[in-house]
């Protein structure tokens, strides 16, 4: 079989779930961390 | 002809048509979670009323049994779907938010105990399973993407995979629905079998997050145990998942010289690309935990945001498990599975015991 062309896939220029739950968790963490989430039942 | 194409393509969805149609599956995941943590306070409160010998069922293990009995004898209607798929999304969250309850010094003490068992657990499964799919005359990129779904995290590793070996749907379907359906036997039979062999909270935590291979399935199966071991489970599970890059990159430079995939260009870019971003999310909680940026209520309401994340990812355990689905993908990718996963199972279970002679736990 011949060698297949080097074609790397161009990146996905969207953010992936990955690097999203992260944004969101670290946006959490800093209303937590101004006082403007207080308290987080459980 | 291109005039054609653009008729029969849908119209592209505004970002705020896509977040309303995830709102049904997310009402959904929460309302089962909900449920799940009312039944555990509310049953073991009656038994408790009633002097029965109930056991405690956690809302884990709830929330869980609700989803698998929508999915399976309901059905999961086509609204819920978007949102439902979005536990995934809940579940890396919580990870990131759970590094509040780490000290960094117990994530460098601790990791470095399940970084050498991941290396050691992941070189083993990957050779057995390679093993047993050829024994088995299973195709060669279908044992390749069983081997990598059991020994490093399951679906997400074989999703990489798939693209960096250029595999086909069938056999990453395969692959996803033998592992999907293994996690699900994992997730009720590991707790009997710990409480049978009394492990500790920790040793059973790090046996969970080395042997049972989707992040979800592993950290249910530490919650169905204790937190302690939840916690471990997951710190365990993500070490593994923080390999995957590297697996995927040796698989991919292997069936590219073989001419069956595409060559990989620059080495570090696919590292980068293939590595979970949400293992720096958690190191950086945890570091700013471990210099004192977070007063204890802080600490506190941090980790109980991570308990609601995880209560969503269990709902969704339940819901996309469909055992009608994983039956039509065929009995011998299964087979291979199964044995290969007893088998896992089994050398983890003696790594982490004689592991745990010389820890101390």
């Amino acid at each position: 079989m011949s060698e297949r062309p080097q074609a790397e896939a161009k990146p996905d220029p969207r953010l992936s779930l990955d690097t999203w739950a992260v944004l969101v968790a670290l946006f959490a963490t800093a209303l937590i961390r101004l006082g403007i989430i207080s308290r987080v039942p459980w | 002809m291109a005039a054609a194409i653009a008729l029969t393509q849908d119209p592209p969805i505004s970002i705020s048509t896509k977040f309303l149609r995830l709102l049904p599956g997310i009402a959904l995941l929460f309302a089962i979670g909900f449920a799940g943590k009312l039944l555990e306070k509310n049953i073991n409160a009656y038994a408790k009323g009633h002097h029965w010998a109930f056991p405690n069922i956690e809302y884990v293990l709830w929330a869980i049994l609700i989803g698998l009995v929508i999915s399976n004898v309901f059905g999961l209607a086509e609204i819920f779907k978007p949102g439902v798929a979005t536990y995934e999304f809940w579940l890396k969250a919580g990870i990131v938010l759970l590094g509040s309850r780490f000290l960094l010094g117990d994530v460098w003490k601790l990791g470095g105990v399940s970084l050498l068992l991941v290396v050691i657990e992941i070189t083993g499964s990957l050779a057995f399973m390679t093993f047993l799919g050829r024994a088995f005359g299973l195709r060669p990129k279908l044992t390749t993407l069983l081997a990598v779904g059991s020994a490093v995290c399951g679906v997400s590793a074989i999703i990489a995979t798939k693209g960096a070996i250029d595999a086909d749907e069938e056999d990453s379907s395969f692959a996803i629905a033998a592992i999907l359906a293994l996690g699900a036997i994992a997730l009720f039979t590991f707790p009997l079998i710990g409480h049978a062999l009394h492990l500790s909270d920790h040793a059973y935590g790090i046996w969970s997050g080395l042997a049972v291979d989707n992040t979800a399935e592993a950290a249910a199966a530490g919650a169905l145990y204790s937190d302690a071991a939840a916690k471990l489970a997951i710190l365990t599970k993500t070490t593994r998942n923080a390999l995957i890059g590297f697996v995927v990159l040796g698989y991919a430079i292997h069936w590219a010289r073989k001419g069956q995939a595409h060559a990989v260009g620059n080495k570090a870019t696919f590292l980068w690309q293939k590595f979970p971003k949400f293992v720096l999310g958690f190191l950086l909680i945890s570091l700013l935990a471990t210099v004192g940026f977070f007063t204890k209520d802080q600490n506190t309401a941090l980790a109980n945001l991570s308990r609601w994340a995880f209560l969503l990812t269990f709902a969704g355990v339940g819901l996309r498990t469909n055992v009608r689905e994983m039956r039509k993908q065929g009995l011998r990718p299964f087979v291979v599975g199964f044995i290969g996963e007893i088998a896992i199972a089994l050398f983890t279970l003696v790594l982490v015991i004689v592991t745990g002679h010389f820890y101390g736990f």
